[in-house]
């Protein structure tokens, strides 16, 4: 890369296309702004190396040597803390780079599950996986804040998630809601917030955004107790506020790729959208009573407010108004669901329409801003939703096969007019 | 900030992490060393927790005790007072959800059910991971089976606990008065 940069630098003063004074400056501030950040790659391996030993360690201490005296396992309890702990604060007195304090605050993070871990076989400790787990972060998170770690945020929320699941989803029998993961969770945001503030186009910040949104996901299903039928809706609105919170400029301005909120908000509505496409879920809902003093009903609501709040917030800063369907799915799908729990017909019915118009929708967005990738989404949108109506359909075969070759035309047609439509603007544009 | 106030977080934070398992080792070394030490007979299973390794689950055979409080729910936590039977094996004295002003040693347990017939609360004793190096705890669960059959009346297995002010550390698992580890190193000789 140096070296790269030197060639050039060369080779455009060969040719005179800059004087060897513009070389100089062009080299001195790129070696200054080198001198200023670690070389990332230095961090992301320090950070897997501390990693790798640490659980290492973790394993080594789980073998549960019967052998050592009880004062022998009590030291080696307590030897990788402390050494992590020196090397922790080694790097914050020296004010060592980020790198140092990534790789240091990692270990240290692993050391603590170590320790304790040690000390609770050593004494027989009772108490299952998610107790041990949240000791362990309550004991860890403080590090992402002293040793502004960003791999430590990483492992907070990643352990978090693990926690809520361990004691939440009860295989069998047995409701337990994890309230304490939102508890370990708010305890990182104000690192997050600061992230977006500084850097939100780090790599890093997008490793969060996406940690954030999936780990929600995955943990939201824990708070889901008797009424399993408002899970749908707990579900819905939570992409409902993933979505709107894709919307606000510090993510829209993003790539795609990094707004994991919209991405998956977006993603999630479909795929819940298509589950309830089949009449049979409907069927079962209507049996359901729906209970509305209940656990699943407040988280919902709470979700409610946090979406519309979103929604209203997403609308100021933009000048003129500018409609999004996918914005509304939240308070359609409310509507919807209100219709299915008294009616399956209509839940059916409703739900399938809904796929229609965000299907149409998407293929229309992706048209006039030509983006193939939101162009295609929709159509497959569409297609998925008429494959999965195959199933609970009596259609006749040659029906059906007409379906699928007007789809697989509607694709290629599609995207055809959009490609030549795009190349006519170019074409425009150049003359 | 400051690299000073940060290192001073910082120690404040070393501090905590050094003094939670410290204080976690101090209670459960005084448990060990001035703790009464009950008997409480057991009947097993070997599963494994991903970051502290092999251990053996206990079930106890006491597990149920009388109420008359009916408001005892699933999930409860309630408190039940320990005494010696004439063999040293601990039976419940007397359970209650709030905490008595007593010299008597206690546990606190979560209740499974309240059972209304029989006015009977089933419970599971705490103490129910004994962790094991990670090569013995098959043979363990294997030699445990042998002898822990039921309606085995020759054959004692029971768990040694220590309790003191409602803190619980398990000891060993004996069978027929000799550590489980005895049987294991005599298994593993022939």
């Amino acid at each position: 890369m140096k070296s790269k940069l030197k060639n050039d630098l060369a080779e455009l003063i060969d040719h005179n296309v800059i004087s060897s004074e513009v070389a100089n400056r062009i080299n001195n501030y790129y070696e200054t702004k080198r001198s200023n950040q670690s070389n990332p790659l230095f961090t992301i391996f320090g950070i897997l190396g501390s990693a790798l030993v640490g659980l290492g360690i973790i394993l080594i201490l789980a073998h549960n040597w019967d052998d050592f005296s009880r004062t022998i396992k009590t030291v080696f309890a307590f030897l990788p803390l402390i050494i992590g702990q020196l090397l922790s604060s080694y790097s914050i007195l020296k004010n060592k780079s980020q790198a140092w304090k990534e790789s240091s605050g990692t270990f240290l993070f692993f050391a603590i599950g170590a320790s304790i871990a040690l000390v609770s076989q050593v004494y027989n400790i009772p108490g299952d996986l998610s107790s041990y787990l949240l000791t362990w972060i309550v004991l860890g998170l403080p590090l992402i804040y002293v040793l502004n770690s960003k791999a430590v945020a990483i492992f907070v929320i990643g352990f978090s998630t693990y926690y809520a699941c361990e004691y939440g989803y009860s295989f069998g029998y047995g409701n337990k809601s994890p309230w304490l993961y939102f508890v370990l969770l708010i305890g990182t945001i104000p690192f997050y917030f600061n992230e977006l503030k500084k850097s939100p186009k780090a790599n890093s910040t997008a490793i969060l955004n996406w940690l954030y949104a999936l780990s929600l996901i995955i943990v939201l299903g824990a708070f889901i107790q008797n009424n399993w039928a408002l899970g749908f809706v707990m579900y819905a609105m939570l992409f409902g506020v993933f979505y709107n919170l894709g919307q606000l400029e510090i993510f829209n301005s993003q790539q795609l790729r990094r707004n994991s909120y919209v991405v998956l908000g977006s993603f999630g509505s479909v795929v819940l959208l298509m589950i309830l496409s089949f009449n049979v879920i409907w069927e079962e809902i209507q049996y359901e009573i729906i209970v509305f003093n209940s656990q699943e009903m407040w988280v919902s609501i709470v979700l409610i407010f946090i979406a519309l709040a979103l929604l209203v917030y997403s609308q100021i800063p933009k000048g003129k108004f500018k409609f999004n369907v996918f914005q509304y799915v939240f308070i359609i799908f409310l509507i919807v669901f209100a219709l299915g729990s008294e009616s399956a017909k209509l839940g059916t019915i409703s739900t399938n329409i809904m796929i229609l118009i965000f299907g149409v929708f998407a293929v229309k967005l992706g048209a006039d801003t030509f983006r193939f990738s939101i162009l295609n989404y929709g159509l497959l949108i569409i297609a998925t939703a008429i494959v999965c109506r195959f199933f609970d359909t009596d259609m006749s075969f040659v029906l059906r096969g007409l379906l699928f070759v007007v789809v697989g035309l509607g694709f290629f047609l599609a995207n055809y007019i959009m490609l030549k439509k795009q190349k006519a603007i170019k074409h425009q544009t150049l003359n | 900030m400051k690299t000073i106030y940060v290192f001073l977080i910082f120690i404040a934070v070393v501090i905590i992490q050094l003094l939670v398992p410290a204080k976690m080792i101090y209670n459960k070394e005084d448990v060990l060393n001035s703790g009464t030490v009950y008997k409480f007979k057991t009947q097993p299973i070997d599963p494994n927790d991903p970051f502290r390794g092999k251990y053996v689950t206990l079930r106890y055979e006491l597990s149920s005790a009388k109420s008359i409080d009916s408001t005892i729910q699933r999930n409860d936590k309630v408190i039940i007072y320990l005494e010696k039977d004439s063999l040293g094996y601990a039976k419940v004295k007397s359970l209650s959800k709030t905490k008595h002003n007593t010299s008597r040693d206690f546990i606190e347990v979560e209740v499974e059910y309240y059972d209304y017939h029989s006015t009977e609360v089933r419970f599971n004793l705490p103490f129910d991971r004994y962790y094991m190096e990670e090569s013995k705890a098959k043979p363990a669960e294997d030699i445990y089976r042998k002898f822990n059959r039921r309606n085995d009346s020759i054959n004692e297995t029971y768990a040694l606990v220590a309790i003191k002010n409602g803190d619980a550390v398990l000891k060993d698992v004996f069978i027929n008065d000799k550590s489980i580890h005895y049987y294991i190193e005599k298994e593993a000789e022939k």
